[in-house]
């Protein structure tokens, strides 16, 4: 067997499960706190990529430090994105709060192409080309930062939850919003703030993702289509679930990509198989929690 | 319901016929064009409403569509098949795709649905450039024009379709189906309950759905000449489909007609004026009707128009 291949996948697949797991991380959030599937999030995270490419070349900022930039633009752009859309649907039927997310989606996806084109942008650094060599594995320094940032945002995320009022506040809500109203929480608030920092997420993992990938109007669409296969893979609306299946889907894909002839073309349709495939066998995804 | 005619709907309806035979000579190329896309667009308008009156959204028409198209491309390119042929096959091979598809997923309740169709076209797209030799690839196919270039037949081809899945519409809403399709998008539990079993009856909508969009997508592969993966596979094809129906007014005969109409004038209009990105009215119109007129067009005229005349009624 081909040992140093093998190592490579593995190591591959593990940096960009990093990636994947950091765009995850929003969705998840506004899923398990308001039980809404956000069609949309792949469009903040596009948007996160853009202000990071706009900043990198028009102000030379270093996209590593407009991370927090990147974040906080996106999380005041989701501010109102909550109180003038979402708000009113949050009692509506799921397939309203589809179609509407669906519909900030497209609407984002073309507000972007009339602004910036279809051209694909990438960031290039100093460092983009600089790769550590361990014993039999090559593992570029762009992608080890970026995995290492999404360990960093997931580990802050959940402080937040368990540690902070506020994350704590919206554990609560997520439990029993009644409840939660009934001993004080301001629930109105704490959905404000929990789709802001979603999207500020959004925006913090859409600064790595133009380090790393092409930046281009749809990338948030094929991103929100991985996340929701990540979701189904691990769960809906937890944490260790999403890492679970961003780790599951980078490493199917790395593999793929390393051992099925012309691999790396066939690797970006693996995630619509694997949600077609999963929701075939086990309607309510593989970790069978259900929420609607 | 009923299905006895008054004499002023047979007249109504015969005005229009004769007008819609003699459009073609009235009106020039620019705009007898415009009218097949509007017309082609009304098809795949009144297809997903269909399957939208069992209560499920599908986001992935597009696959449909790419299949009957590739279907009919492929079939004149390799052996020669007359074109209407090929869309006749294009049909029956999204038809069998969508009760495989139907089948196995209808089972899901709305948004797993909405996200495995996604998933589905996506697919569908990926396993086309992947294998050029079969499929052409990202190259795309190309077909010589249609009727040898002649729009006028090509108008009254996609007239003829349109008025089809009017009929079969119409043949819905008359009849026992309507009762069922209404009762499970209500609530599938007391459909079930009711002796209704609501998979066999969205897998028939959608096959319903699926032959009038995979005939659609024949019928763009050979007017348009040339077709590639990443258009007729594509998101838009999907989002245009569903956001059409919307606008217009869900579970009617009108309303996908009307909201067609008015989407294909405000996307024109944007064409012309943007290069890019004239999709944009799309996920606007989406949010609002979802937002302010869940009913669409024709529920704000019911309700602002005629409101000292009749109720609102919900069915």
């Amino acid at each position: 067997m081909d040992w140093p291949s093998f190592f490579q996948s593995i190591a591959n697949g593990i940096l960009i499960a990093g990636l994947y797991a950091a765009v995850t991380l929003g969705l998840t959030l506004v899923l398990g706190v308001m039980g809404i599937v956000n069609f949309a999030h792949g469009e903040m995270v596009m948007l996160g990529a853009y202000s990071t490419f706009w900043l990198f070349s028009l102000l030379g900022i270093d996209p590593m430090l407009s991370i927090a930039m990147s974040g906080l633009i996106l999380f005041f752009i989701g501010l109102p994105i909550y109180r003038f859309t979402i708000r009113p649907i949050l009692k509506d039927p799921p397939l309203n709060q589809l179609l509407l997310t669906l519909g900030i989606s497209i609407f984002l996806q073309n507000m972007a192409m009339m602004l910036w084109k279809t051209d694909s942008r990438s960031v290039i650094t100093s460092y983009s080309g600089m790769s550590l060599h361990l014993e039999m594995v090559h593992i570029g320094l762009t992608r080890l930062i970026t995995f290492m940032i999404s360990v960093v945002l997931t580990v802050l995320l959940v402080f937040f939850l368990y540690k902070a009022r506020l994350g704590r506040a919206m554990r609560a809500v997520s439990e029993n919003n009644t409840a939660s109203w009934l001993i004080g929480i301001n629930v109105q608030k704490t959905y404000l703030l929990a789709f802001g920092v979603a999207s500020g997420l959004a925006g913090a993992s859409g600064a790595l993702v133009s380090t790393i990938m092409y930046t281009f109007p749809m990338v948030g669409f094929k991103l929100s289509l991985k996340a929701f296969c990540i979701l189904i893979l691990g769960g809906l609306g937890n944490i260790s679930g999403a890492l679970f299946g961003s780790l599951i889907l980078g490493l199917t894909e790395s593999f793929v990509g390393t051992y099925v002839p012309e691999g790396s073309g066939w690797a970006e349709g693996i995630s619509f198989i694997l949600i077609m495939i999963i929701l075939i066998i086990k309607p309510t995804g593989l970790a069978g929690t259900r929420r609607e | 319901m009923n299905r006895s005619f008054s004499w002023k709907t047979v007249i109504l309806l015969s005005a229009l016929a004769i007008f819609m035979i003699f459009y073609p000579k009235i009106v020039d190329s620019y705009f007898l064009h415009l009218t097949v896309a509007t017309f082609l667009a009304m098809i795949m308008a009144s297809s997903w409403d269909i399957l939208a009156r069992t209560g499920q959204v599908s986001v992935g028409q597009a696959g449909l569509f790419g299949v009957g198209a590739y279907t009919a491309a492929l079939l004149y390119q390799r052996v020669h098949i007359p074109p209407v042929l090929g869309m006749l096959a294009g049909a029956i091979l999204a038809t069998v795709v969508a009760f495989f598809l139907g089948y196995l997923t209808l089972r899901l309740r709305g948004i797993y649905f909405a996200i495995t169709t996604i998933a589905f076209a996506e697919a569908l797209s990926v396993i086309w450039l992947m294998t050029p030799r079969i499929t052409g690839g990202a190259m795309g196919v190309s077909t010589p024009p249609l009727f040898n270039g002649n729009r006028e037949q090509a108008y009254y081809l996609i007239l003829i379709i349109l008025a089809l899945v009017i009929f079969v519409v119409w043949l819905i809403e008359s009849s026992r189906l309507n009762f069922a399709f209404t009762a499970i998008r209500e609530n599938e539990e007391v459909a079930n309950v009711m002796g209704i079993n609501p998979t066999r009856y969205k897998v028939l909508a959608f096959l319903i759905s699926a032959f009038f969009t995979g005939f659609a997508g024949g019928f763009y592969s050979h007017y348009n000449t040339y077709i590639i993966p990443y258009e007729v596979f594509g998101l838009g094809i999907s989002i245009a489909c569903l956001v059409m129906p919307i606008f217009g007014g869900l579970y009617t005969i009108a309303g996908p007609i009307i909201g067609t109409i008015l989407i294909k004038a405000i996307e024109e209009y944007l064409r012309v004026t943007f290069s890019y990105g004239h999709q944009i009215a799309y996920g606007l119109i989406l949010v609002v009707v979802v937002l302010f007129m869940p009913e669409g067009l024709l529920g704000l005229w019911k309700r602002k128009i005629f409101p000292l005349f009749k109720q609102p009624h919900r069915v």
